[in-house]
């Protein structure tokens, strides 16, 4: 029965390291286990997370988003503008945010089904394009005097906020809970909305059927170009959703938001046991893959560790995390 | 209701150009029985199942499902009519579970649109139950073997409610034990009144499942009737046709050299490859074309994958140059006078986007460079002489391969190993996808290398290329070397019951 | 037929054209832009991503990629530096250091790639991160001054016949690279290995060996490239070779018409799209066109370019 669980669970491997390395820099970190770094490390890694949720999809479609951080980059310029320049309301400001990193992420999917090109070069090019767009939309550099406004919209400000959610379950009284940042909310409604999305309608099935086997998904009666697409959109759109968490946090926008988030947003994708050939792909990696990236990062500055050494032990992480699929995939067969 | 006519094609026929690719076909799916095509490849199978599923439009005749005509079929409508097809290769998604890849594109829903995985679980369970089909619905299908997923795709035709199931060379990746369970569960659904249309080349398996027989050869039906009527010697005559008489009485007039000069270049004792091949014992002399014979699925490929060096024996012994060899690579292999031309030359034997020239000299790099320097002159003589003496057309060094006819494909191949001047030539159904002029061709290159002294193994299912180039023939039958002959004393129907039964060995 | 020729050859052509056109569109509009020192600053500006980019055409053409190449630039410039003031060795010993420090780099990617068969995307992420990481480590994120070493110095800034050294570099690595692939069995076997590896290993050569070989070379390029740079600016850092250098020479590689497929391509092909970037970005600031429209006139331009050419391949295939 347990067995059975395990292997139903896709990351077991990953969970067990994430336990395993949370239990050791509560041991050995100065002020790991403490509330105001757990804090830290949630509000600093929920918006990776759902970067790299994005990511997913085009790598469950076989493909590659490059262009997230221009993407991320852009949805923050357009609430920036929205509320500074255009005085339009938080919500408003924050929904035309969203709708243009989704559109502009279609359109990196359209490029690929349309004009035939290989995700990587499409999307290195609106990389470079949408960033451009982001300095071309800049409110700070049409006006400069509204660069140090910050954005102080009450919808907006939300996303910041708090909440003590120990104390609503009389938690508090025992230890000091974290208090738990709006950013981890949505994050959590994305995960369900996602799961329900993967799991729980067609589209999901689809989605992997046409990033595992394009020709079977087509002749299975599947609108393969239109999923492809959509795949794209995804990313955008979240990408969206994460641009808005992060404006929220640094209550501003600016041109440099976000580069190179993609290789980040990579990074946690394929730790948390996301596939480059595609047709597979869980909710829980990426989010795993994002926390443990935090887990070990934050673990090691508050050991004291160079930020340097941690930079390598990212790449080795990453490394590995490859390394222990091939070997696993190899012992499979 | 067991007997009625499912599915009918009436007077069918289909034209691509000039070339009729299929005459006048009439075929009936019954329910409740198995009806098996056979014919040599080319001979209208793909066809007639391309119609039948939907894919080609008939250029004049009709379809009929239940006695209905079905206009502008597509392959959506006849899905939705209830006829599917399991193609060769798998066309389910490695990644996905059973249970999805048998619910893709057909999801159950429930609640708010939701997909409902209890109704599509109790619905699946009903349908294994039914057919005694067990397959764990929540596996990766990527961890089935291949008859698992052969039943998979079956339940999948099932939940789509299928009567009409095509099989396209279902047994193409399957062991023996493992065509019988695929068996065992055809019966099952005829039981159930499906009707099952069987393609294959293993004539053993079709005598074994199917009621009914239609031979197709050259785009028209030689014969339709109940299996019982017909025997193999028969249904293989009926199947090659005039054409291997033919080539038997020309064969007559060439030379046969068994054994060729006496001299073992290579040779195997008792070769096993676990589950594969086994006890896999021959050589072959300097001089001769030894043919391995046999049905498709005979193992063939494997023996010689091993042989190579591409594959590893599990057992059994390699002897080349007089002493026991282990390949741990084709490079190996090579090093010791063995080259082969691969059965699959777009996967496995050229560089499609590369030109004549440049596939020519890959494997022969280290004698046309000076310290890794190519040396040009060398090069384009190399190239010359095998466009001259192969007759490769465009006789164009700088052709790319991929848009040559499959023919000179072939030829390019073959010359890119000629000049390694090998020892021992292995040749992988060297001619499938080859017209018959340059069939002629590839023939007279491969007896003029015998006659220059190289040991020759050529692996052939083309009866009529056995009696044409074998000068001794060894037959292999799931993995094991049954009957020899030399070319000289056998005769069609000697080879004939050797393949096709075994039951004359 | 006439125009069916010239429609085969397009996809060979349509670089060169480009090129052209977008010439004498920008010397209309700027007739300075034909000047000598204009010509000769853009090719100063492209030399270093374009020895970079010569060594990713091989890379690309097997079918891999490496996005390690920005900070192996910044640790071969760091080697070089802490050899020639660390060691007191004739500069010669530092150029060869740091070359080596890129090969190293090279051949752990080239193994991890050719003997494990990890992807290549994910090993050269991994290895930029931990070069970057090791490269911070070494040298601090400070600027080291080399100033004093005149041969050093005029790597980067010297003059030959009036070009800079670094732009002879680029057309002779290119030039080598060129022949390398043209006129060696290495180079025949990097476009057989991207078209099909399985028949170039079922003809009886190592593949593992001239893919892991590919990776070494990029690894070099890189620390050509990284040195050059130290030189330019007179000083090491480990933060030079900033995020965005790999895509770049990415872009020139496969604007030149090298498929990431594999199988399919030529340093020559590359020389032209890394010109053409460097017309492109002169162009752009001649015109005074601002920073943001310049990169969404490069990301346009990429686009456009890659579709015309996959469509004219389709044409020139028949297809």
């Amino acid at each position: 029965m347990i067995s059975k669980i395990a292997a139903r669970v896709p990351n077991g491997g990953l969970i067990a390291f994430f336990v395993v390395m949370t239990l050791f820099f509560c041991f050995f970190a100065r002020n790991f286990a403490t509330a105001t770094n757990v804090e830290n490390i949630l509000v600093g890694y929920s918006f990776i997370a759902i970067v790299a949720l994005g990511q997913m999809f085009p790598i469950m479609a076989r493909g590659i988003d490059l262009s997230i951080g221009s993407i991320l980059a852009l949805a923050g310029m357009v609430v920036f503008d929205a509320i500074l320049i255009f005085e339009l309301p938080g919500w408003i400001a924050i929904i035309l945010a969203i709708a243009a990193a989704t559109l502009a992420g279609t359109l990196n999917g359209l490029f690929i089904v349309i004009l035939s090109l290989q995700p990587f070069v499409a999307t290195l090019a609106t990389l470079a394009g949408y960033r451009g767009l982001v300095y071309a939309i800049s409110g700070r550099q049409l006006y400069p005097e509204l660069a140090t406004t910050p954005l102080r919209d009450p919808s907006l400000a939300w996303f910041n906020e708090y909440y003590d959610v120990g104390a609503w379950f009389g938690l508090d009284a025992f230890i000091t809970t974290p208090w738990i940042p709006a950013s981890f909310l949505v994050l959590l409604v994305v995960m369900v909305f996602l799961y329900v999305l993967l799991a729980k309608t067609p589209y999901g099935t689809a989605l992997k059927a046409t990033g595992g086997n394009k020709e079977a998904a087509r002749l299975a009666g599947l609108r393969v170009r239109m999923i492809e697409v959509s795949a794209y959109a995804m990313s955008g759109f979240l990408a969206g959703i994460a641009a808005v968490l992060l404006v929220a946090r640094l209550t501003t926008s600016t041109e440099a938001l976000g580069i190179g988030m993609e290789l980040t947003a990579i990074a946690a994708a394929v730790i948390g046991g996301t596939r480059l050939l595609g047709g597979q792909g869980n909710v829980l990696g990426p989010v795993l893959g994002a926390f443990f990236l935090g887990v070990v990062l934050i673990g090691l500055t508050l050991m004291g560790i160079s930020q340097f050494v941690q930079q390598m032990l990212t790449g080795a992480i990453l490394l590995a995390a490859v390394g222990y699929d091939a070997i696993r995939r190899g012992a499979g067969q | 209701m067991s007997g009625e006519i499912l599915l009918e094609t009436r007077e069918v026929s289909k034209r691509f150009g000039n070339f009729v690719a299929l005459k006048s076909a009439s075929i009936a799916v019954t329910a409740g029985k198995v009806i098996g095509f056979v014919g040599s490849n080319g001979a209208g199978k793909s066809t007639l199942i391309k119609v039948i599923t939907g894919a080609h439009a008939p250029s004049s005749g009709s379809v009929h499902v239940r006695g209905k005509e079905v206009h502008k079929a597509d392959p959506a409508l006849m899905r939705a009519l209830g006829v599917a097809c399991i193609y060769q290769h798998s066309s389910l998604v490695a990644t996905l579970s059973v249970i999805e890849n048998v619910f893709l594109g057909r999801e159950m829903r429930g609640r708010l649109g939701l997909v409902s995985h209890k109704a599509q679980r109790v619905q699946l369970q009903e349908i294994m139950d039914d057919f005694g089909i067990h397959v764990d619905p929540d596996v990766l299908v990527s961890t089935l073997t291949p008859v698992k997923q052969k039943e998979v795709e079956i339940l999948k035709a099932l939940v789509a409610n299928a009567d009409v199931i095509l099989m396209d060379e279902p047994t193409a990746w399957l062991s023996l034990s493992e065509v019988s369970n695929l068996h065992t569960t055809i019966r099952k659904l005829t039981a159930a009144n499906k009707g099952v249309v069987y393609i294959s080349h293993v004539l053993d398996e079709v005598f074994q499942i199917c009621d009914d027989i239609t031979i197709l050869r050259d785009g028209t039906m030689a014969w339709t009737g109940p299996e019982a009527d017909i025997d193999r010697p028969k249904l293989v005559n009926l199947m090659v046709g005039e054409a291997l008489g033919e080539a038997s009485r020309a064969a007559v007039t060439s030379e046969r050299r068994p054994r060729g000069t006496g001299t073992v270049k290579l040779a195997t004792d008792k070769l096993s490859k676990q589950g594969v091949f086994h006890d896999v014992t021959f050589e072959v002399n300097a001089g001769e074309i030894l043919c391995f014979a046999g049905l498709i699925g005979s193992r063939r490929s494997e023996v010689v994958k091993c042989l190579f060096g591409d594959d590893k024996p599990t057992s059994g012994t390699i002897i080349s140059k007089g002493g026991v060899k282990t390949f741990g690579s084709p490079a190996e292999a090579i090093a010791n006078g063995i080259c082969l031309v691969p059965e699959d030359r777009h996967t496995e034997g050229l560089c499609l986007s590369h030109t004549t020239f440049e596939n020519t000299v890959i494997p022969s790099l280290v004698e046309v460079t000076n310290r890794g320097v190519l040396m040009r002159k060398d090069m384009d003589a190399m190239c010359t002489r095998q466009i001259t003496s192969l007759n490769i057309l465009p006789p164009d060094p700088a052709k790319v391969v991929g848009q040559m006819s499959g023919g000179n494909q072939q030829k390019v191949l073959l010359g890119k190993w000629i000049e390694k001047d090998p020892e021992v030539l292995i040749l992988d159904e060297p001619t499938v996808g080859v017209d018959v002029g340059a069939k002629a061709e590839i023939y007279a290159i491969i007896r003029k290398l015998r006659d220059e002294g190289a040991a020759v193994i050529v692996v052939s299912s083309d009866l009529e290329e056995v009696m044409t180039i074998a000068d001794r023939i060894l037959v292999f039958s799931n993995g094991e070397i049954t009957t020899e002959f030399d070319a000289g004393e056998v005769t069609n129907d000697l080879l004939i019951h050797a393949i096709g039964g075994g039951e004359s060995a | 037929m006439i125009m069916l020729k010239l429609q085969r050859n397009l996809a060979d052509l349509a670089l060169p054209i480009a090129m052209a056109l977008l010439c004498i569109i920008f010397t209309i509009a700027e007739p300075a832009f034909l000047s000598f020192g204009n010509l000769s600053g853009i090719l100063r500006q492209v030399a270093l991503t374009g020895i970079m980019a010569i060594f990713m055409t091989y890379v690309i053409m097997t079918g891999g990629i490496d996005l390690s190449v920005g900070p192996v630039m910044a640790l071969a410039g760091l080697a070089a530096y802490a050899v020639y003031y660390g060691t007191g060795l004739p500069v010669g010993f530092a150029i060869l250091f740091g070359l080596s420090v890129g090969m190293v780099v090279g051949t752990i990617n080239g193994f991890a790639i050719a003997a494990f068969g990890l992807p290549p995307i994910i090993v050269t992420l991994g290895m930029l991160s931990i070069v970057r990481g090791f490269a911070l480590l070494m040298g601090g994120p400070d600027l080291h001054q080399v100033r004093d070493e005149p041969f050093y110095t005029f790597l980067g800034n010297g003059r030959i016949l009036e070009l800079p050294v670094s732009v002879w570099i680029f057309f002779g690595l290119a030039a080598l690279m060129f022949s390398v692939e043209k006129r060696t069995s290495f180079g025949l076997m990097i476009s057989s290995i991207g078209d099909n590896m399985r028949a170039v290993f079922l003809s009886g050569r190592s593949v593992t060996k001239t893919v892991c070989m590919v990776y070494v070379l990029s690894g070099m390029g890189a620390a050509v490239a990284g040195m050059l740079l130290s030189s330019q600016v007179h000083t090491a850092s480990a933060t030079y070779g900033e995020f965005g250098v790999e895509l770049d020479v990415i872009a020139a590689v496969v604007l030149g018409g090298t498929s990431l497929m594999g199988g399919k391509g030529s340093v020559i092909r590359t020389v032209f799209g890394v010109l053409l970037l460097g017309v492109i970005n002169n162009g752009l600031n001649i015109l005074n066109v601002p920073v943001d429209q310049q990169l969404m006139v490069k990301g346009v331009i990429i686009v456009a370019a890659l579709a015309v050419s996959e469509w004219a391949q389709r044409v020139k295939s028949g297809r």
